[in-house]
């Protein structure tokens, strides 16, 4: 029974490497998914670390030199010819020094389009700029009427950041996880359905069910074809990681980022029940359809679950104990918990690969049976 | 040896076999003649037990396919209704995936690939990937994959469809001499000119009934024709099946 499982799966195999198109497909969606995240990062980083100088429009500034002056000292310049200003006015009245002298309340206009989000942090560095010279000139009035300035700061807070670099780089990197994550979901998805209906759309299935094989065997045979693309893509992305990562300059946002093999190794193991299970739901799902195009349709319906759940718990960070030990999530935390430095507790991890396993036995029971039925088998 | 006893089938609202018996013998060729719609194909593909009758029995060397359907499909050939080819397989590779699923492997595996291809005559495409093939290139790799493991029975649905003169001379003398080997043949159409040609044996249906049984010869002067053709309307009550 073992050399049949061989055969179909050697067979399945070849077909799919074959077929160059959908294998390509299928190895760029791991590829080039970390290193789109990459690139993301890498613009995300310079946007917001590097200190480069601002360009606004200043209208008065010969109101107020001094204000000026400070604004520059804060890299916040006029624009000028070579360096275009944003469409950032920052407008100062003409009776600044009046009312300087008064002591009167003041009104420094910064007009923008703030739904602009690439501004967003030009915006930010004028108006703190505005407003530590206004805490400046407050600190002196006060200093001068005998006042200690600390009478208008009563509260002052101090952070003190207690997030390690791993955590951080786990903050970040967690997205990249998502990545891995639906690569085991995509690379195996052509083989799943060239296997399925593409064999009942080739009209060759009605044949290879006539043969002296048990179906389960057939089932786990085809699966297994597909489980591996699934596998061989996750583990190309887990690959790609570190190596593009390199680029990247992380150390910017205080993050050390490190992939060792071991970890490597770790969460690639942890992955190869998630892709087993991916692969004969894909089968499920595209045994039911007559086309290669109807299994497509249905497919990526319900690929769209596990994409969901493991965007929606990325970025909410929801935590139940359930999670840890149901498919797809409990899979995602090894990933987070091996990338953020953080312990790992193997006994969730082995009871999630053991409820993974077991739906996925399920499966393949359910698939079998769908396989000895008239009506899937021709399409009734 | 293939028998069949009582088959009864119903699909929703359609009655495809009602109650057929027959019989094919070793060392014979068994034609199973009907127009469309007479219920060969289900007939057929109860006898390897993709399709489970409500009523009755298909047998297979004595055993019964629904019972053993691993077992009956070890003893068989089969050239089904729809043959699909795996496109990026060559022939050779194709045949030989079927010889491997019905446990040759390794070098029995090639020889019995070999065998298949020099019988057929297909040296020139068996290492040629199928997509692209014409039909009689297409229906000789159907037949290779059919035959690669000896099988003591085979069961071809339709095999003639779509073949030019050269393939059905092909088709044919491999029948032929799969008969003298002492085998069971058993082949469905609707073409009654092939069957008459080629049968040793007919079995007429019609509406999921077997309306008569023999040789041509013993079918003309049981209806008291002349020519088999005539026979065959007079059987099945319509001219339908006459035409090529």
């Amino acid at each position: 029974m073992k050399s049949l499982f061989f055969t179909i799966w050697r067979k399945e195999m070849l077909d799919a490497i074959r077929d160059r198109r959908s294998l390509m497909a299928a190895m760029s969606y791991a590829f080039f998914g970390p290193v789109l995240m990459a690139v993301a990062f890498m613009a995300i980083i310079n946007d917001a670390v590097s200190e480069s100088d601002v360009y606004v429009n200043i209208e008065g500034a010969e109101h107020a030199p001094a204000f000026v002056d400070f604004l520059n000292s804060r890299r916040v310049f006029a624009g000028t010819e070579e360096n275009k200003a944003r469409d950032i006015d920052v407008i100062i009245p003409d009776d600044y020094q009046a009312k300087l002298a008064r002591a009167e309340m003041i009104e420094i206009i910064v007009r923008a389009d703030y739904s602009v989000r690439s501004d967003s942090s030009q915006r930010n560095r004028v108006e703190s700029a505005i407003r530590e010279y206004s805490s400046t000139i407050a600190a002196q009035r006060l200093t001068l009427r005998g006042v200690s300035a600390e009478v208008i700061r009563p509260l002052v807070v101090d952070k003190q950041d207690t997030a390690t670099k791993e955590s951080r780089a786990a903050l970040i990197l967690g997205t990249v996880m998502v990545f891995v994550l639906m690569a085991i979901f995509f690379s195996g998805m052509n083989v799943a359905i060239d296997t399925s209906a593409g064999e009942r759309e080739r009209n060759s299935l009605e044949f290879l069910l006539a043969q002296p094989i048990p179906t389960h065997w057939l089932v786990m045979a085809k699966a297994g074809a597909a489980a591996t693309f699934a596998f061989v893509g996750a583990v190309l992305s887990i690959l790609m990681i570190p190596l593009v990562f390199v680029f990247v300059p992380l150390e910017k946002l205080g993050i050390e980022f490190s992939l060792s093999a071991a970890s490597q190794v770790q969460m690639i193991v942890t992955l190869i029940p998630l892709a087993l299970l991916a692969s004969i739901l894909q089968l499920f799902v595209s045994f039911r359809a007559k086309s290669f195009k109807e299994a497509q349709t249905y497919i990526s319906l319900v690929m769209f679950i596990p994409v969901a759940v493991i965007f929606g718990i990325e970025f909410s960070r929801v935590e139940h104990p359930l999670l840890s030990v149901l498919p797809v999530t409990s899979q995602h935390q090894v990933l987070l918990n091996t990338i953020g430095g953080q312990a790992i507790n193997w006994l969730h991890v082995g009871a999630g690969a053991l409820v993974t396993l077991a739906l996925t036995a399920l499966l393949v029971w359910v698939v079998t049976r769908m396989l000895k039925s008239e009506k899937v088998i021709f399409g009734l | 040896m293939i028998t069949t006893q009582g088959l009864e089938k119903s699909y929703k609202d359609v009655k495809a076999l009602r109650g057929l018996s027959f019989e094919a013998k070793d060392g014979e060729i068994t034609g199973l003649l009907g127009p469309n719609g007479a219920g060969k194909t289900t007939c057929l593909r109860s006898i390897y037990g993709l399709i489970h009758a409500d009523q009755g029995t298909a047998m297979v060397d004595q055993i019964d396919a629904s019972q053993e359907p691993l077992e009956v499909r070890r003893r068989i050939g089969i050239f089904p209704d729809k043959f699909g080819l795996q496109e990026r397989l060559t022939a050779r590779e194709h045949i030989a995936y079927f010889a491997a699923l019905h446990g040759l492997h390794g070098k029995t595996g090639a020889e019995a690939v070999q065998k298949v291809i020099d019988d057929l005559g297909m040296q020139d495409i068996a290492d040629r990937k199928t997509a692209g093939f014409s039909q009689g290139q297409r229906m000789k790799v159907a037949l290779g994959q059919a035959i690669v493991h000896q099988p003591q029975n085979l069961i071809l649905d339709e095999p003639s469809r779509g073949l030019d003169v050269m393939s059905t001379r092909i088709l044919r003398e491999l029948l032929y001499r799969l008969r003298e080997q002492g085998r069971c043949i058993l082949f469905s159409s609707h073409v009654m000119q092939e069957v008459a040609a080629l049968c040793d044996r007919v079995v007429i249906m019609v509406a999921g009934q077997v309306v008569a049984e023999g040789t041509p010869q013993e079918l003309c002067e049981r209806t008291g024709q002349s020519s088999f053709e005539e026979a065959f309307v007079q059987l099945i009550g319509t001219e339908e099946g006459i035409m090529l």
